[in-house]
């Protein structure tokens, strides 16, 4: 089919009542808790998770989406007005975003990151448009073993551009692959850690695992910091001066080219993108002084950037079944809930929920438009509802939507456990995220391992004899060497240093 | 001794401590061999790569130190689990609103400050929310109260 034709299915799909609105709420969700500051998107949809397995599988994931993106329009609200960034990837929002709205210009500072956003969000659809039936198409022609090898090759660059510790990432990796064999051995039947608990043994169910590790341990983590406030800034007129504009558009393009790029790396995504845009701004500005006093270029790179990664961090998710991030995770959790094995089948068989959240993410962006702009005041107050409020409630849904996964208390319990495994996680500076990343993609490697040797009649060189298998490994096997070496180290870890300041 | 509290030392003894529970109650599960994996071969291999990556993480924390571990607050991590366990408890027993009482009265405890009318206003509004978006929106099959609705 031509990109044509799969457009208009798309849009079919993507414009549906029911659709139009599942990506609606998505956004306003998604919108409500990236102006929250203390809840991320990967708790809120952790939490949602259950809730879309009594939702059509395509308004699951399209809800599931425009939380995702909506929640970097959100954020970035917070920064500009409050100097609170609601979300990580809007902290360098904060820098001259706030300092805009403080020399009077913070509606100016919230139509471009708007704009800019929309923009990204139109050029990352687009993106994924062009890329998705080559990138399919190459992944159908992979083995058993190709598909280890590209499995492994993602993990490893999720660790590499995750912050912290390699070695601990490395190892929180391994822990999810462990807890991903939890449950009935497909090959065998035979039970494996179910510890003769019957809900264990079709594994360990994703959601109360996420809801715990990332919900939970979020809230904790929140009660444990008091909260502070500060007033919000008035807006007044939003349009921005000529030169305000002027200025803007080219840091957008760069913003927004950078952002696609970095967004589909494995580890990558919106984060990476905004601080990286940032970076190249200040370096690229003729007044580097102006920066973090108000510099629209400031606002514009990074706003533009973490929209357009929090886009293309769709493909590898959407063609390969890979996800390159923790958001991207549960998106694949979200389809195994309902019944769809996400990798390169999903746009063969089925071409409608594909295409669909496709042209959706472009109609929930320009939604977000219009649910940001005009409609600013209203989230502005909802700053002032006090976390002790909140916290409660967010537990009382985690609580219900678990529960309904399969009517049993035991997955309550279940949240309960892995709260306070992910509190644990949270001390001692090990990150859920890689852990994650395993869980989802632990089953399935096993699978394509043991078939892979079995094919080969239990000759572990069939890894390298595959061309394909070979040239992921050898990627992998760089990466890994290049982590070792001083002076990336050094360089990565004066990166991360730049972001936790 | 203070090493022995670093972040990385605690972690290495955490994957350690992970590897020997998947060998133990992983040691039933037959191996097999590489051409015919047994349901064990996976497992024992993920439990042994733990293991040696557990001993290299806190053997190069022993040496480098490292950033200690912070003292944690119990408060908030053990009232929000004991709030989430009594939910569990309560809810197919009693129905929810007895459930949900309890999950807000325990977890709202956990937080700095606590005014019982604004506990008590939080699980008026939740409790309608709840009834609205999960028993009306969705039609799950909840009672609010065992046996009475």
């Amino acid at each position: 089919m031509s990109i044509l034709g799969n457009l208009v299915l798309g849009l079919q799909v993507a414009l549906s009542v029911q659709n139009l609105l599942y990506a609606l709420l998505g956004c306003m969700v998604g919108t409500l808790i990236g102006v929250l500051p203390g809840i991320g998107p990967v708790a809120t949809i952790a939490m949602l998770l259950p809730i879309t397995f009594h939702l059509p599988p395509t308004a699951a994931l399209i809800m599931l989406a425009g939380i995702y993106y909506g929640a970097q329009y959100g954020g970035s609200t917070t920064s500009i007005l409050v100097n609170l960034p609601g979300e990580a990837s809007s902290v360098v929002t904060c820098l001259d975003g706030y300092q805009m709205a403080r020399n009077g210009r913070a509606g100016a500072a919230l139509s471009i990151s708007a704009l800019g956003s929309f923009f990204a969000g139109t050029v990352g659809t687009i993106i994924i448009v062009i890329f998705a039936e080559p990138l399919t198409a190459m992944a159908q022609k992979f083995g058993p073993a190709d598909y280890c090898s590209l499995m492994a090759l993602g993990l490893v660059a999720a660790i590499v551009l995750a912050s912290g510790s390699v070695l601990k990432a490395i190892g929180m990796v391994f822990l999810g692959l462990l807890f991903g064999l939890v449950g009935t051995d497909v090959n065998t039947g035979a039970q494996r850690f179910t510890f003769d608990i019957p809900e264990l043994s079709d594994g360990i169910d994703f959601a109360p695992i996420a809801m715990g590790l990332f919900g939970i341990a979020e809230i904790v983590g929140n009660l444990e910091r008091r909260m502070s406030r500060s007033g919000a800034i008035k807006v007044s007129s939003l349009w921005p001066t000529r030169e305000e504009v002027r200025r803007a558009w080219p840091a957008v393009l760069r913003g927004t080219a950078l952002g696609s790029i970095l967004g589909v790396l494995p580890g990558g995504g919106p984060t990476l993108g905004a601080f990286s845009a940032y970076t190249l701004e200040k370096k690229l500005s003729r007044t580097p002084g102006q920066f973090g006093k108000g510099a629209v270029e400031g606002v514009a790179a990074p706003e533009s950037a973490n929209n357009a990664a929090a886009q293309t961090s769709f493909i590898p998710m959407l063609t390969l079944g890979i996800p390159s991030n923790a958001v991207m995770a549960l998106m694949v959790g979200a389809m195994i809930i309902q019944g769809i094995q996400p990798g390169p089948e999903v746009m063969t068989k089925k071409p409608d929920l594909f295409w669909g959240m496709i042209v959706s993410m472009w109609v929930g962006n320009l939604m977000l438009v219009i649910i940001n702009l005009p409609m600013i005041g209203m989230w502005v107050k909802l700053l002032t509802v006090p976390y002790r409020f909140l916290a409660p409630a967010i537990l009382l849904f985690c609580c219900i939507g678990a529960y309904s996964l399969q009517n049993s208390t035991f997955h309550v319990v279940q949240v309960a456990i892995f709260g306070v495994l992910g509190y644990i996680f949270v001390r001692l500076g090990c990150e859920g995220a890689p852990f994650l990343l395993g869980l989802v993609l632990g089953p399935q490697m096993e699978e394509y391992f043991r078939r892979a040797m079995l094919l080969s009649r239990g000759d572990p060189a069939v890894f390298i004899q595959r061309p394909i298998s070979l040239g992921l490994l050898i990627t992998t096997a760089v990466l890994l060497l290049l982590m070792a070496l001083p002076s990336i180290k050094k360089a990565r870890e004066e990166a991360f240093q730049e972001e936790d300041g | 001794m203070h090493r022995l509290l670093s972040k990385d030392f605690l972690s290495g003894v955490m994957f350690i401590a992970f590897g020997l529970t998947a060998l133990w109650f992983g040691r039933n599960l037959a191996p097999g061999t590489t051409v015919r994996m047994g349901p064990g071969y996976v497992p024992h291999m993920l439990a042994y790569i733990m293991l040696v990556l557990g001993a290299i993480i806190s053997v190069v924390a022993l040496y480098s130190g490292g950033e200690m571990v912070e003292r944690p607050k119990w408060r908030p991590i053990t009232l929000v689990t004991i709030g989430i366990v009594a939910f569990a408890l309560l809810f197919e027993r009693t129905g929810m609103l007895p459930a949900l009482i309890a999950l807000i009265l325990i977890a709202s405890l956990g937080g700095e400050e606590f005014k019982i009318t604004e506990v008590i206003a939080n699980m008026v509004v939740l409790t309608i929310l709840c009834i609205i978006v999960f028993k009306l929106g969705l039609g799950m099959n909840i009672s609010v109260i065992e046996g009475v609705w």
